[in-house]
């Protein structure tokens, strides 16, 4: 038996089948049940877990149907409603799907009751209420099935459904033929829009548990597979099966879905992103063969699957294109193959190893590039102006921090003669600059972290300029003066001075930030 | 007898045009992969193509300290590439902690457009190894670039394979430790050396010292080449204080010349 915590004490909230031989009903206070039954086990309840537990089905039933809808608190959250519209045939019929899925529930240990109706709320109702287990219902019979039904079947908050016992209103029958604009007036909506969604006449949206795919295809199998091959191979015919249908929609697929259905109830997906839209059956075959090996799905098949479905969640349109005689001398090809080399190396060494250079409008070096996943065309990277490359050195390489390094300097502010880094000292043979890139001002909290490391310095500063930096200035980096200096070897390093001096500081501390060709 | 003869000799026929057809597309591959000339009349001559081989793989070895340079070097090769196919480079990612990453305004001030590049970060050497077959196995880019710390024989000699029958270059940075018996085209030891620099002290063209090891049918030779990023050239630097290294590399013969 589970109990809830409400108000005045701890009540029942769902009891298994001796705890209701015994007399107790859902909804009972725990002490009144403890009197009556001697020997109680009370857990509490654990709603994330029912939760939870309740997904994990939905997300199971999507095997019957791609629309699976579990039940939010408002309806009980204790069930799901399923759209098997265009879906009941592939079982044979209505009926013959509500006995497959009650088998199989069955098989799990979970015995359910079912309905079948042309709205949600009929289903709701009927399924709850009605004493068969297993009901499908007729369209356009949902006045008369609800007519003898009470009135908790329309899905209404307590205290409504309290004020219209009151009010001898016992059965969904009695309010049916009654006017309407008596109760409009003296009950929430919720009494009036309830009705009218049981009967079909105001429409329910379901919330799916997943985005319902545009294009997708299931098969069940007979005997469990077991092995990533014949997995690969069923997802090569289902995918030979979504080529029909996208060729005659002039799409490709740009992100798939595998869901493999496991014997025991679970389900493992596995998501597949495509650089270009694609309808090849065999690299959509390699590509899965691929994401199987780096991901573990595989290794938890030891019951088996026994249905695996493909989906495509993205499409987009392919242009029609003349296939060319000669494969090599054909330029679109080679994008192509360049998308799908792409795509194999991003399922095998993750989603964030393949990148390219996209350029940032900043003047700090860190901040002017950043690496972003290829995805589709080239895009056409807005490029300095050229005056402006020529003028300014930029290193080969970045350094991912710029690291602190010891400098001898004749004077001051002058261009370092010698520094030491990582252990080794470089005697200069000739430095260029400096160039003096200033922290944007525009952007707050712009302190790189090295400097946040040493917390003695900024303290300093701030004691010696008192009362010149002030609020939010005080928290920009220091000016950096770069100088792209050359040892004796001609090894080229990208160096800079932090804060200037005596205006930002007064003791100026030196960075690599980058390595020259 | 004549008739059995005159069957037989169709038969073969059918398997040498069989053979040949196989045959085929492995000259047309060849064909279709033209040399990486340098432009450098004094280095071209040295390989067998009149440049890189187009189908091949090509190991770059940095003198001590100067894995940024070969990097350059290498960078710049690329430049030259004029197709607009894009550029695979392959990166481990443990090479970050030492020499960071490259920095895309920095190959745009080598006369490489960023945009070109497709960076490919593996987390080991079998990865690596994985990224750069399957990139040269696609054809589908320009050419393939690498890092590696430590390459076999047999691994060599796969990525060889693979880059000659997709007539693609593999140009790949491997460390002078660790350096084994490998089957490439060519192998270079790249050295930084002072840059060349205008009447205002500025940096305007990166030198580097090449020494070419080794080369199959070619000859092993030494150089001293600066690079203009603008005209995207390579030259051989001015001569130096060492005489005898200059006059060598400037050293061509007639017919060359005239070839490029």
């Amino acid at each position: 038996m589970l109990a809830l915590t409400a108000a005045g004490g701890p009540r029942i909230a769902a009891l298994n089948e001796a705890a209701e031989a015994a007399g107790l009903a859902p909804g009972e206070p725990l002490a009144d049940a403890r009197a009556k039954a001697g020997d109680l086990q009370v857990r509490a309840v654990d709603e994330a877990a029912d939760d939870a537990a309740l997904r994990r089905l939905a997300l199971w039933a999507t095997r019957y149907t791609p629309t699976a809808s579990p039940w939010n608190a408002e309806n009980g959250a204790d069930g799901f409603f399923l759209d098997i519209e265009g879906a009941a045939h592939l079982f044979g019929g209505e009926e013959k799907l509500l006995a497959d899925l009650s088998s199989r529930l069955e098989y799990f240990g979970l015995p359910a009751r079912f309905a079948v109706a042309d709205t949600s709320g009929a289903a709701w109702a009927l399924s709850r209420f009605h004493p068969a287990p297993c009901t499908v219902l007729p369209s356009g019979e949902e006045a008369r099935a609800l007519k003898p039904l009470p009135i908790e079947a329309l899905r209404l908050s307590p205290e409504t459904c309290t004020t219209l016992r009151r009010l001898g209103f016992k059965s969904v029958g009695l309010l049916l033929d009654k006017p309407r604009a008596p109760f409009a007036a003296r009950f929430p909506a919720e009494l009036l829009r309830r009705l009218d969604q049981a009967l079909g006449r105001l429409d329910e949206p379901l919330v799916p548990i997943v985005a319902p795919p545009v294009y997708h295809c299931l098969r069940y199998l007979l005997e469990p597979i077991l092995t990533q091959e014949a997995v690969v191979a069923l997802a090569r015919r289902l995918m030979h099966t979504l080529v029909h249908v996208l060729t005659r929609d002039d799409v490709g697929a740009r992100g798939l879905r595998l869901c493999l259905y496991r014997v025991d109830g679970a389900v493992e997906t596995v998501d597949i992103g495509l650089t270009l839209p694609t309808r090849n059956v065999a690299y959509v075959a390699r590509l899965i063969d691929l994401k199987l090996e780096a991901v573990a799905a595989m290794q938890e098949a030891s019951f088996g699957f026994e249905a695996v479905g493909l989906a495509v969640t993205r499409a987009e349109p392919i242009p029609a294109r003349q296939n060319e005689l000669i494969e090599d001398a054909d330029d679109a090809g080679r994008n192509e193959r360049s998308a799908a080399l792409i795509d194999t190396l991003r399922q095998r060494l993750g989603p964030q190893s393949v990148r390219r250079f996209t350029a940032i409008a900043s003047h700090l070096p860190e901040r002017a590039e950043a690496l972003a996943p290829v995805t589709g065309e080239v895009p056409p990277a807005p490029r300095p102006a050229p005056e402006q490359e020529a003028e300014k050195p930029r290193p080969l390489l970045i350094l991912p921090h710029a690291e602190p390094t010891e400098v001898t300097a004749l004077v001051p502010d002058g261009p370092p003669r010698r520094f030491r880094w990582r252990g080794v000292t470089y005697e200069i043979a000739g430095a260029q600059g400096p160039e003096r890139i200033g922290a944007e001002w525009w952007r707050l909290a712009n302190i790189p972290d090295h400097s946040r490391e040493s917390g003695n310095s900024a303290l300093d500063e701030e004691k010696k300029l008192g009362p010149r930096l002030r609020g939010d200035e005080r928290r920009h980096a220091p000016t950096r003066d770069y100088y792209l200096v050359e040892d004796a070897d001609g090894r080229r390093f990208w160096l800079y001075r932090e804060g200037l001096y005596e205006r930002e500081t007064a003791s100026a501390r030196w960075f690599v930030h980058g390595l020259f060709a | 007898m004549a008739q059995p003869t005159a069957l037989s000799m169709m038969r073969n026929r059918a398997e040498v045009a069989a053979k040949l057809r196989r045959l085929l597309p492995k000259i047309q591959a060849l064909r279709n992969a033209p040399a990486i000339p340098f432009g450098v009349a004094a280095i071209d001559h040295y390989l067998p193509q009149g440049g890189l081989a187009g189908g091949g793989l090509h190991e770059f070895v940095p003198e001590a300290g100067a894995t940024p340079a070969a990097f350059g070097f290498i960078v710049a090769l690329l430049a030259r590439l004029s197709q607009p196919h894009p550029l695979f480079l392959v990166l481990p990612s443990y090479g970050r902690r030492d020499f960071g990453r490259p920095y895309g305004h920095g190959l745009s001030a080598l006369g490489l457009d960023p945009r070109r590049l497709i960076l490919v970060e593996t987390a080991h050497r079998n990865e690596t190894l994985w990224a750069l077959e399957e990139a040269l196995r696609s054809r589908a880019p320009s050419a393939v670039v690498g890092a590696i710390d430590k390459l076999d024989l047999k691994s060599s000699q796969r990525l060889q394979l693979a880059a000659t029958d997709a007539g693609l270059p593999l140009l790949l940075l491997r460390p002078a430790q660790n350096l084994e018996s490998s089957a490439a085209a060519t192998r270079w030891r790249v050295g930084a050396r002072q840059a060349a620099r205008d009447r205002f002290g500025l940096f305007v063209r990166p030198r580097w010292h090449l020494q070419l090891e080794r080369c199959r049918n070619g000859r092993p030779g030494e150089w001293l080449v600066e690079y203009d990023h603008v005209a995207h050239r390579f030259s051989l630097a001015a001569a130096l204080a060492d005489h005898a290294l200059s006059r060598s590399a400037g050293e061509k013969p007639l017919r060359q010349a005239h070839r490029s």
